[in-house]
């Protein structure tokens, strides 16, 4: 299974949440997959979508996913410090974790030799960490958002990507149809 | 002294609608650090870095709430790009409180080359400024602080070194 399948998989459970989708590929995937408003696809900022996912998180009731990848989660690793002390019941991370840096031409990442980022997540301090193959992903993710419990999965998938356009939406209009999202 | 200048910052800050604070730490701000974290009618977290700071903010945003990030000047540096590819391109006010470790009366000489940049790098990333080099100048905090609502953008509050240090 690569990401492109992953997101496949996941889409009929995100519709319920807000999705904070990482940059580049991951974002072309899912909006041409199924584009909602309630999927805020970060257009600049490398390695901060778990940072604006839990930063959502804090002023919501409704779940908040942040769909991460490898590489992007390896450029901001403090964030899982503090995702550990500081996330609340609403928010869960999913690292699509495919060994690979994807948007730039799938360079390898390490964790596709000695790193484990369900490892670093745990000794972050996060309590629920749970690694898993792609497949089994969809409803490892239907249970935690059912418990409401802050967790971070690492789902570990297949390198490659799909080759598809940049999202054609303005910035400020995707901003307010997720904001609008938030409220429904 | 210094607890009056910190106390006068942190309710210029509420005063004018600021409800969500992240930090990074800072020696001079230790005191704005202490109040945030004993105050339960806004929501405070200290963050690792600058940069993932301007995504939380960002997020807290998207949830409606107003944010402010408290930082050393040279932590500017660090989140260039967040700034002008996630705060100005998704126009999300945010008010950065920013000590001015660069600036006169600073002993440590390694925080000058940064902070010799601070004021034209906030200029050349279109960064609206309130320089505070005396206590009087923390009075302006308030139309600043609207003026990053009104047009939804970040805004800088730079306070000099000796400001924070001998008030
Ligand atoms: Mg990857």
């Amino acid at each position: 299974m690569n990401r492109y399948q992953l997101i496949e998989s996941l889409v009929p459970i995100l519709e319920d949440t807000l999705v904070i989708c990482n940059i580049g590929i991951p974002s072309q995937e899912l909006f041409s997959i199924c584009d909602r408003d309630n999927h805020f696809y970060m257009l600049g900022s490398m390695g901060l979508c778990s940072s604006i996912g839990l930063g959502l998180s804090l002023t919501t009731k409704k779940s908040v996913i942040a769909l991460e990848g490898d590489g992007s989660v390896l450029m901001n690793l403090g964030s899982l410090a503090t995702i550990a002390n500081r996330s609340p019941e609403n928010f869960v991370l999913i690292i699509m974790d495919n060994g690979s840096y994807g948007s730039t031409g799938d360079q390898a990442t390490y964790t596709s030799e000695s790193t484990s980022l369900a490892m670093i997540a745990r000794g972050a301090g996060c309590d629920n960490v749970i690694e898993c193959s792609g497949i089994d992903t969809k409803e490892l993710l239907g249970d935690v958002l059912q418990q409401r419990v802050p967790s971070v999965i690492v789902s570990k998938i297949d390198p490659g990507s799909q080759p598809l356009p940049v999202i054609p939406l303005h910035p400020i209009i995707l901003r307010e149809r997720f904001r609008s999202s938030i409220k429904s | 002294m210094k607890n009056r200048i910190s106390e006068q910052l942190i309710s210029a800050l509420k005063a004018a609608g600021v409800d969500f604070f992240v930090s990074v730490p800072c020696k001079l701000l230790s005191g704005q650090i202490q109040l945030l974290e004993g105050d339960s009618s806004i929501s405070y977290l200290p963050v690792t870095r600058e940069e993932e700071g301007f995504g939380i903010c960002a997020g807290a945003h998207l949830g409606g709430l107003f944010p402010c990030i408290l930082m050393q000047d040279s932590g500017l540096g660090n989140s260039v790009n967040a700034i002008k590819s996630l705060i100005q391109f998704f126009q999300i006010p945010i008010v950065m409180l920013m000590s001015y470790r660069g600036s006169p009366g600073e002993p440590v000489p390694a925080q000058a080359p940064m902070g010799w940049l601070t004021p034209e790098l906030l200029r050349l990333m279109q960064i609206p400024v309130l320089h505070c080099h005396h206590r009087q100048d923390i009075a302006d905090i308030g139309p600043l602080v609207s003026h990053a609502w009104v047009t939804q953008s970040p805004v800088a509050i730079l306070i000099d070194f000796n400001l924070m240090e001998q008030n």
